[in-house]
């Protein structure tokens, strides 16, 4: 027999809820449509200001000098954006495997890997977040960067994050925020719903996976709860620090 | 006139160190002739394009008996 769909867990794809596998698809879908100009979109939604966040979780994640042996996995990482930082930050002994479920995604990051010739430095699989295909306590440090609001069941990704880290590793987790500062709530709030999806409509010619971005990011847990589902997955001294009046928080747990 | 092609992407040997099967995290054996990544615990065979391992249960080969006998 088969289990009808009202059997199964649902989830949430922007403000629609759907069934839990379903919403897998769909994020497909919208990366896949996006792929190619990804970063660009990065760069006009949020004025740059992207980089600096990123920069602020790269001086975290603080690769070392030298040949001393460094391994990060950057997860949803496909366009290498953070990886190449990272490496770029560390000496000739950081290395970054980046994993993303998305296959368009790793396949621009990899070629731009082959532009900047680090193609030995920087290694490309295609992963889903919740399973991930690589031995416990494989790396130094683990990174996602506007990824994790993606993933359908966050709980069991945070807990396979620390499964793969070194015991004293560090999880990196970048993500939207809320905005509670007055009158900026009230022209995010603007900015997001008017002209984050028109922007989408003419950068990159469509306009609903940046609805999706939007309203993905509303339902996302607020920090204090984020940080929470962080000790749930076990990992140890969690902190996270907000960003541009609480656009973006950084949170930050290591392994034990 | 064109460039010479770049040799086929190969997966990096440290990485293979570290991959293991996504579902029961065992360790996997790299058929290089195939491109694949065999996990015998959970019967699946897992493709490598181009050089990047397709570690999706979705997408692996599932393992024929005999394969598993051999």
């Amino acid at each position: 027999m088969q289990a009808s769909p009202q059997d199964q867990p649902d989830t949430h794809f922007g403000y629609r809820t759907v069934p839990l596998d379903e919403k897998q698809t769909l994020v497909d879908e919208v990366f896949h449509k996006v792929a190619r100009r990804y970063d660009i979109m990065n760069d006009f939604m949020s004025g740059g200001l992207h980089r600096a966040w990123k920069d602020a979780m790269v001086s975290k994640v603080r690769p070392p000098q030298g040949a001393r042996a460094f391994r990060l996995l950057d997860l949803a990482g496909g366009t290498g954006d953070v990886s190449f930082r990272v490496v770029g930050a560390g000496g000739a002994g950081t290395q970054a495997v980046v994993a993303d479920i998305n296959r368009e995604m790793l396949a621009v990051g990899r070629e731009r890997a082959e532009k900047r010739d680090l193609s030995d430095r920087v290694e490309f699989v295609d992963a889903n977040a919740e399973s991930l295909p690589f031995a416990d306590a494989s790396f130094d440090a683990v990174t996602i960067a506007f990824g994790i609001r993606n993933v359908p069941r966050i709980p069991l990704a945070l807990s396979e994050m620390r499964r793969v880290l070194k015991p004293g590793g560090r999880a990196l987790v970048l993500e939207f925020s809320r905005v509670d500062v007055p009158l900026l709530d009230k022209i995010y709030d603007f900015y997001s719903f008017r002209v984050i999806p028109e922007l989408g409509l003419r950068v990159a010619g469509e306009a609903e996976p940046y609805q999706y971005l939007v309203e993905s990011i509303r339902r996302f847990p607020p920090p204090a709860t984020f940080a929470q589902m962080m000790r749930e997955a076990g990992f140890g001294r969690v902190d996270f620090t907000l960003m541009t009046g609480g656009v973006v928080a950084l949170h930050s747990g290591f392994r034990i | 006139m064109t460039q010479p092609q770049r040799p086929g992407h190969e997966v990096d040997p440290k990485l293979l160190e570290i991959l293991v099967c996504p579902l029961t995290k065992a360790p996997l054996s790299y058929d290089r002739a195939r491109q694949e990544l065999i996990s015998r615990a959970a019967k699946l065979a897992f493709p490598i394009r181009d050089g990047i391992p397709i570690m999706l249960a979705d997408e692996a080969r599932r393992l024929t008996e005999t394969e598993l006998n051999g």
